[in-house]
């Protein structure tokens, strides 16, 4: 069972999770959070023990059992521009590497765009979904889905999963997990207003990625190059050969 | 795509000139030099170079591959009458992605050509980044066009779809 006060008494932000709401099963948070039009402020937080139509990208399923991992999705409001949107999604990516590296000191990476290794092993997934009317985004739900109670994950993944039990060898408190990743994320929000420079700086550092030889699947689609770097709103530069082709989406790995 | 040629010398072979010109055009090379006693001749192919500028002490000039499909679309936009044109509605794409007309691979399109929206209508969905961003029709009316392919890149700002406005 979530224990709401230990959550609260942890959270330490202005907006981000000051309206939470406790779920015990819903299809996906992302899709409830998106669908619930103006009920919700700016900041909501929605996190369900179960959810029973939890996505990833491209139709893919996140699967989490219940009650033992967080899943959850923040609400954001206003009127959000392209590289500003895509910066959130860093952010969002580097507040949970960086609460697990606060609270359990394991060394995290991050795998373009928004994946959180350790190990090599997935521990984190992160899926943005908005909706914009005349060329305006005025709604964005953050889903984050973490593995953090799971002992063991029955089944064949293309990035084999981990949990915050397994790699740090002990069952830990879901409660103040979910405050630190609010915590930073809210924190990371503001550097961004501020500087995007920042946040780009801080995703490269956990990036171990750039300057290897990767190879990027989209559906039958196959690039092979060298990660380059990020640009400005966090797309991919990729190398082939001598011109550099500027990649939004697709599986990186290693090559 | 803009040429740009220097001949410094009066004694040019026209026809050797045709014959470099054909040659730095098929080829990779954008800049060509050659000398011959007086004769100096230099052909230049700019093609369209973007300027990445990117955070902190990196930055650095690259020549970025553009996708073909967006280009045939601007054409196929810029080749419709004006007037035709001004009574519709053109839906564009809030963000650079991939233009996706359902919501997964296998499921029917939100929308085809003929239907009737209203506003607050699903139209697609532009993905990047793992964001997955759906776009809502902002006008009612009924779709005239479809100017995009499904599963294929799109720019900020491009025209998606021409709506008829009731």
């Amino acid at each position: 069972m979530f224990k709401i006060e230990e959550f609260d008494i942890k959270l330490d932000t202005d907006y981000i999770g000051r309206n939470f709401i406790y779920s015990d099963e819903v299809e996906s948070t992302n899709a409830m959070l998106l669908a619930s039009k103006d009920s919700n402020q700016n900041g909501t937080v929605l996190l369900a023990e179960y959810q029973s139509k939890g996505r990833g990208r491209k139709d893919r399923e996140w699967i989490s059992s219940s009650g033992q991992n967080l899943t959850f999705s923040i609400l954001l409001k206003g009127e959000f521009k392209e590289q500003k949107i895509h910066l959130i999604n860093l952010s969002a990516a580097i507040a949970v590497a960086q609460a697990i590296e606060n609270l359990f000191q394991l060394n995290v990476e991050l795998k373009w765009p928004n994946d959180v290794l350790i190990n090599k092993k997935k521990i984190a997934g992160i899926l943005l979904e908005s909706i914009s009317k005349g060329n305006k985004i005025s709604r964005i739900v953050v889903g984050i889905g973490i593995n953090v109670n799971q002992p063991n994950f029955p089944g064949q993944f293309e990035i084999p999963p981990t949990s915050v039990r397994k790699e740090f060898h002990s069952i830990v408190s879901r409660e103040k997990l979910l405050s630190e990743v609010l915590n930073n994320f809210e924190e990371m929000l503001e550097i961004s207003k501020r500087s995007g420079k920042k946040v780009l700086a801080d995703w490269r550092n956990r990036c171990k990625m750039i300057g290897e030889k990767i190879k990027i699947v989209d559906g039958d689609k196959t690039k092979v190059g060298i990660f380059d770097d990020i640009d400005e709103n966090g797309f991919l530069i990729l190398r082939v050969g001598e011109k550099l082709e500027k990649i939004h989406y697709g599986d990186v790995s290693l090559r | 795509m803009s040429n740009e040629l220097k001949i410094k010398s009066n004694g040019m072979d026209i026809n050797l000139l045709k014959k470099l010109i054909k040659l730095v055009e098929q080829s990779e090379i954008t800049d060509f030099e050659v000398a011959e006693g007086d004769l100096k001749v230099k052909i230049s192919k700019n093609l369209n170079q973007v300027h990445i500028q990117s955070a902190g002490d990196y930055s650095r000039q690259a020549v970025l591959t553009q996708a073909p499909v967006f280009n045939e679309v601007n054409s196929k936009i810029a080749a419709a009458p004006a007037e035709t044109l001004s009574k519709l509605h053109e839906v564009k794409s809030p963000i650079v992605g991939t233009f996706y007309r359902a919501p997964a691979p296998d499921a029917d399109p939100y929308i085809q050509v003929g239907d009737v929206v209203t506003a607050g209508s699903v139209l697609c969905i532009v993905e990047a980044m793992k964001l997955m961003n759906e776009i809502e029709c902002d006008v009612s009316g009924k779709i005239v066009k479809i100017l995009v392919e499904n599963a294929t890149p799109v720019e900020y700002n491009q025209p998606l779809f021409l709506i008829e406005t009731v």
